[in-house]
C-alpha cells in the first residue's frame, strides 16, 4: 500500500506550511531519507525527506500552495500502484466537509452523491471562495479527487475567455478571476494575460520572501511604531572589547564583536525594564519571564532572526559562542525552527554599512526592536573641551499600543548609560 | 471655412474615415483631386477584379469544352468589357457619393496643399480656396512608380492608371514586375489572347508570399502560355516600328524582348505633394506616423498608402477608422496582426498573419502542415485540383500564427482563418469544427487535424 507523505508539524505554533518546490516529478524514484520537497513555515524553510524508498506516485498540491499540518501532500509506493484511500478518518473528514457544505449550497439530489466528492483542502477553499458547487467539478487526481487546478480550470471555463487565452491560463496556472478582459463584452484575450509580463524582470513572491513580506506589512499596519534615537559614545566599549577580545579568543577561539557586547548590554538593561520585553496576546499585555533576544542575519534573498534564549543569564563568553553558532547556522541554511522561536526582543545591526540611524520594524509579536548604526569618529564635547570620540546612534522602535514614550526613553537612556560606562555591566 | 476635420483624399481610407467621423458628429470636409473611391475603385481593385472575372470565364469556357460543354465560337468584345467595367465603377462611385451626401460631408474637388497651421489650400477649377480644421487626416494614397530606365520616355507605356481603358487587346505585352499587380494583369491578358511576358527582378514571382504559393502560381501561369523571366533586369526601352524593344539582363546574360505593349507594375510610391511647405516628418519616402497614426505634427494624422506598409485598400480603411478613434485622445493602436492578403489569379492566392520568413526572422517557434486540394472532393468536381491550405501554428498552444492558401475561392476562405486569429480560436477548435461536405474548406479541417497528428484523408 502506498505511504502517505504528510505536512510535518515543526513546532508548537506551526499550523500550516507552504510547499516551495517539489524536488521530484511524479513517477520519479526516491530513496529513503532523500529530500522530496522544500516546505516554508512561518519561520523557516525545511526539506521533507522520504520515510520509505519508492516511486513518487502522486503529489496533491502544486508548489506555492499552503497546506495544513498533518495533511497528506504526496504518496510514495510501488511503481504503477493504485492509491487506496482506505484511511477511515479521512473519509470521515470528507463527510464532515460535506455537512459543512450543505449549509451554504443547495441540497444534493442524493446524499450518496456528496459522499463521493473527494477534494483536496485547497480545492475546497478555492471552491468556497468562488461559491462553486464541487459536484459540478470533475477531478483529475487519484480516484477522481478534485484538486486546486481542477477548480481553477472550472472557474476559468466559466468566464468569457478566448480559447487561446484559456489554454495559456491553464498552462501557466493563472487564476483569471481578477483579470479584466479587453475584448468584446470584456472577453479575456491573450493580450490581457500577457500584460503583467513586460520586459521588466519579475519573479514570484514566494518562500521566505513571501513570509517576510507578509510579516513586515502585518507589523507595520497593526502596530503603531514610534522610533526614538540616541547617540552613544562608544569609546569605552571599544576599549573594553580590546581588553576582552584576546581573553575570549583564548578560551573559545572566537572573536568578540560589538554585536555580542550590544546584545549583552541590552539583555542586562531589559531585565530592569520588563515592560519593554512584552507582547500583546489576546488583548492581554504579557511581560515575558525570559529575555530571549533575536538578532537579524542577512541571508541570500532574505533575512533570518535566530534567538539567543535567556540572554540575560549568559556570560559574555557563552553569549559570544551562542551568537557565533547561530550566525553560522543561519548563513549555512541549517537553522531549525526552535532556533527561531520564542524571541522577546530583536536587535538589527546595520553598523557594517554607512548607516547612522534608521526606523526598524518590530518583529511581531514582540514590542520593540533596537536598530544599531555604525561607529564613527566625531568631535564631542567632554568637560568643555572638544575631543574625537567614537560615536554610534541607536534607534529604538516600539509599539505604542503597550509602550509609551517615557518608559521607552528611560530604557534607551539606561542602555546608553551602560554602553558609555561598561563597568556598570558588572553591577 | 472652418471644419472639425479635413480629410485629404477620397479613396478607401479617406472616405471611410469621413463617414465614421461624420457619424460621431464631426463637421467634415473631404478633398478629392480626381474621383471618389480613389485608386481602389477607379484604377485598382475593382477594375482589375472585373477584368479577372472575364479571364476566369474565358478560361472556364475553354475548360468546359473538355467536359462536354462545347461552345463553337467565342467572340471577345473589349469595348463591351470596358463598358461594363466603367458602369460598375460608376455604380460604386455613385454609391460613395450617396454616402457622402447622406452624412453631410462637404466635398471639395481639387488638389489640396497643407500648411502647418492646419489649413489647406485647394486648387479647384473655380480658383483657389482655403479651408481650415482642428484636425486633419492625410489620405492621399500612391501612384505607380515609373523607373528611371534608359529610353523610358521614348516609348508609350501603360501603368494601372491607363491599362483599364485600353482601346484594343495587344498582340503581345511585357509586364515589368511579377508582384501582385503584375501576375493579375498577366492572367487577364493571357486569357484575352495576348502573348504575355513577365519580367521579374527577383528569383521568384510574388516574392513577398510563401514559396509554395510562388511555385504553384508560376506553374499555372506558364501553363496559360505566359513567359516568365526571373532574375531579370530591364536595362533599356526602345521604340522600333511601333513595337517596343526591351533590353534586359537575365542571370547576367543580355536578352531582347519585342512586344506591342508595356505595362509597368514594379510598385507604388506615396503622393506627397500635399505636404507643400509643412514640416511633417518623413521616413524613407512615406509619411512617418506613430502607432496611433498621428504624424509628427499634433492633430495631423495620416493613413493608407501614403504611410507605406502594406498598400492594401482594407488596410487603408482600417487605418481610417483607427485614426478617427484617436481624434479625441489617443486610445486605439493600429493593429496589423490579422490582415488578409489576396491575389485574384487562377489559382487565387490568399494569406494572413505571419509568413514563414517572418516567423524565422522573429525567431518564433512554429509547426506547419499543408493539405492539397488534389484530394478534396469539391475541388475535383470543380476541375480546380490545383491548390493547398497551409497553416503555421504555435507548438504549445496551437495558436494560428499564419496561413497561406492557393486555389479557387481561397480569397473568401481566408476569412475563416482571419476569424480564428481575431477571436483567438486555436488549431484544436478548427480541427473540431464541422465544415460542409463537399467543400474546399474541408482542407482547413484536414490541415488542422494533421497538425494534431490525426488527419483522416492524408
Amino acid at each position: 500500500m502506498a505511504t502517505d507523505v504528510i505536512m510535518p508539524k515543526m513546532g508548537a505554533t506551526m499550523e500550516e506550511g507552504t510547499i516551495v518546490t517539489w524536488f521530484l516529478n511524479k513517477g520519479d524514484y526516491v530513496e529513503e531519507g532523500s529530500p522530496i520537497a522544500e516546505i516554508q513555515t512561518d519561520k523557516i524553510a525545511i526539506e521533507i525527506e522520504a520515510e520509505v524508498s519508492g516511486t513518487l506516485l502522486h503529489t496533491c498540491y502544486e508548489a506555492g500552495e499552503t497546506v495544513k499540518v498533518h495533511e497528506v501532500i504526496a504518496y510514495i509506493g510501488e511503481k504503477d500502484e493504485l492509491i487506496e484511500d482506505s484511511n477511515s478518518s479521512k473519509k470521515m473528514e470528507v463527510i464532515e466537509q460535506v455537512k459543512e457544505k450543505e449549509q451554504v449550497l443547495p441540497p444534493p439530489s442524493t446524499a450518496e452523491n456528496f459522499q463521493k466528492i473527494r477534494r483536496t483542502p485547497a480545492a475546497r477553499v478555492l471552491a468556497n471562495e468562488h461559491r462553486i458547487d464541487l459536484s459540478e467539478v470533475s477531478g483529475t487526481g487519484p480516484n477522481g479527487r478534485i484538486e486546486k487546478k481542477d477548480v481553477l480550470h472550472f472557474i476559468n471555463s466559466k468566464k468569457k475567455i478566448t480559447p487561446l487565452a484559456s489554454k495559456i491560463a491553464a498552462a501557466e496556472n493563472l487564476d483569471i478571476e481578477n483579470i479584466a478582459g479587453t475584448g468584446a463584452y470584456q472577453k479575456i484575450t491573450k493580450k490581457d494575460l500577457m500584460l503583467p509580463k513586460t520586459s521588466e524582470k519579475s519573479k514570484p513572491l514566494k518562500g521566505m520572501r513571501k513570509v517576510i513580506a507578509d510579516r513586515m506589512s502585518q507589523s507595520a499596519f497593526t502596530a503603531p511604531h514610534v522610533t526614538i534615537t540616541s547617540e552613544i559614545d562608544m569609546t569605552s566599549c571599544i576599549n573594553l572589547r580590546k581588553e576582552l577580545l584576546p581573553e575570549i579568543e583564548r578560551s573559545t577561539g572566537l572573536r568578540l564583536s560589538f554585536n555580542e557586547i550590544l546584545l549583552f548590554a541590552t539583555a542586562k538593561t531589559l531585565s530592569k525594564h520588563p515592560n519593554m520585553n512584552a507582547s500583546i496576546i489576546d488583548d492581554y499585555i504579557v511581560e515575558h519571564e525570559s529575555i530571549n533576544i533575536g538578532f537579524a542575519v542577512s541571508v541570500e534573498d532574505g533575512l533570518l532572526v535566530p534567538v539567543v534564549k535567556d540572554a540575560n543569564k549568559l556570560g559574555l563568553t557563552e553569549l559570544t559562542a551562542a551568537c557565533k553558532e547561530l550566525g553560522l547556522l543561519a548563513r549555512e541554511g541549517k537553522l531549525l525552527p526552535h532556533h527561531l522561536e520564542e524571541g522577546t526582543f530583536t536587535i538589527s545591526n546595520l553598523g557594517m554599512y554607512a548607516v547612522d540611524s534608521f526606523t526598524p520594524i518590530i518583529n511581531q509579536p514582540q514590542s520593540a526592536i533596537l536598530g544599531v548604526g555604525r561607529i564613527v569618529e566625531k568631535p564631542a564635547v567632554i568637560n568643555k573641551a572638544i575631543e574625537i570620540r567614537s560615536m554610534m546612534v541607536l534607534s529604538l522602535s516600539f509599539d505604542h499600543r503597550l509602550i509609551d514614550g517615557a518608559p521607552a526613553a528611560a530604557f534607551l537612556t539606561d542602555l546608553k548609560e551602560i554602553l558609555e560606562n561598561p563597568m556598570k555591566l558588572l553591577l | 471655412m472652418q471644419f472639425d476635420l479635413i480629410i485629404i483624399g477620397g479613396g478607401p481610407g479617406g472616405y471611410v474615415a469621413a463617414i465614421r467621423a461624420a457619424s460621431i458628429g464631426k463637421k467634415v470636409a473631404l478633398i478629392e483631386a480626381a474621383d471618389l473611391g480613389g485608386t481602389c475603385l477607379n484604377r485598382g481593385c475593382i477594375p482589375s477584379k472585373t477584368m479577372l472575372k472575364y479571364a476566369e470565364l474565358i478560361d472556364g469556357v475553354k475548360k468546359a469544352s473538355h467536359w462536354g460543354i462545347e461552345i463553337n465560337e467565342m467572340n471577345l468584345s473589349l469595348d463591351k468589357m470596358i463598358e461594363r467595367k466603367n458602369s460598375i465603377v460608376t455604380q460604386l462611385k455613385n454609391g460613395v457619393q450617396y454616402l457622402m451626401d447622406k452624412n453631410k460631408i462637404m466635398i471639395f474637388k481639387g488638389t489640396g496643399t497643407l500648411s502647418d497651421d492646419k489649413s489647406v489650400e485647394i486648387e479647384m477649377e473655380a480658383g483657389i480656396q482655403k479651408i481650415a480644421a482642428h484636425q486633419i487626416i492625410i489620405a492621399t494614397g500612391s501612384r505607380p512608380v515609373v523607373p528611371k530606365i534608359k529610353g523610358i520616355d521614348q516609348i508609350q507605356y501603360h501603368t494601372t492608371d491607363t491599362i483599364f481603358d485600353m482601346q484594343e487587346i495587344p498582340k503581345s505585352i511585357a509586364i515589368i514586375g511579377g508582384g501582385v499587380i503584375g501576375v493579375e494583369m498577366a492572367s487577364v491578358f493571357a486569357s484575352l489572347g495576348s502573348a504575355v511576358s513577365i519580367i521579374e527582378l527577383n528569383d521568384r514571382i510574388i516574392s513577398a508570399e510563401d514559396i509554395d504559393a510562388s511555385i504553384i502560381l508560376e506553374k499555372a501561369l506558364r501553363k496559360k502560355g505566359i513567359k516568365i523571366f526571373k532574375n531579370t533586369e530591364v536595362t533599356a526601352f526602345e521604340d522600333f516600328n511601333h513595337t517596343k524593344k526591351i533590353s534586359c539582363m537575365e542571370n547576367g546574360e543580355e536578352k531582347t524582348i519585342e512586344v506591342d505593349a508595356v505595362l509597368l507594375a514594379i510598385g507604388r510610391q506615396p503622393n506627397l505633394s500635399v505636404l507643400g511647405s509643412s514640416s511633417i516628418k518623413l521616413k524613407k519616402n512615406h509619411i512617418e506616423v506613430d502607432k496611433y497614426l498621428e504624424t509628427s505634427k499634433k492633430g495631423i494624422f495620416a493613413i493608407g498608402d501614403v504611410i507605406g506598409g502594406l498598400q492594401l485598400a482594407h488596410v487603408a480603411s482600417a487605418e481610417g477608422l483607427t485614426a478617427v478613434a484617436n481624434l479625441e485622445g489617443k486610445k486605439k493602436e493600429m493593429d496589423y496582426s490579422v490582415i488578409p492578403r489576396c491575389i485574384y489569379t487562377q489559382p487565387q492566392i490568399a494569406s494572413v498573419g505571419y509568413t514563414e520568413e517572418t516567423l524565422k526572422n522573429k525567431g518564433l517557434e512554429y509547426r506547419v502542415e499543408k493539405s492539397e486540394f488534389s484530394s478534396n472532393g469539391k475541388a475535383i468536381t470543380m476541375g480546380a485540383a490545383e491548390g493547398f491550405a497551409k497553416l503555421y501554428v504555435d507548438p504549445i498552444y496551437g495558436e494560428i500564427l499564419g496561413a497561406v492558401m492557393a486555389g479557387e475561392n481561397v480569397t473568401e476562405m481566408i476569412s475563416q482563418i482571419s476569424s480564428y486569429m481575431t477571436l483567438e480560436g486555436t488549431i484544436d477548435e478548427l480541427a473540431e469544427m464541422i465544415q460542409p461536405h463537399p467543400s474546399l474548406s474541408e482542407t482547413l479541417m484536414e490541415t488542422a487535424n494533421s497538425l494534431l497528428g490525426r488527419g483522416i484523408h492524408y
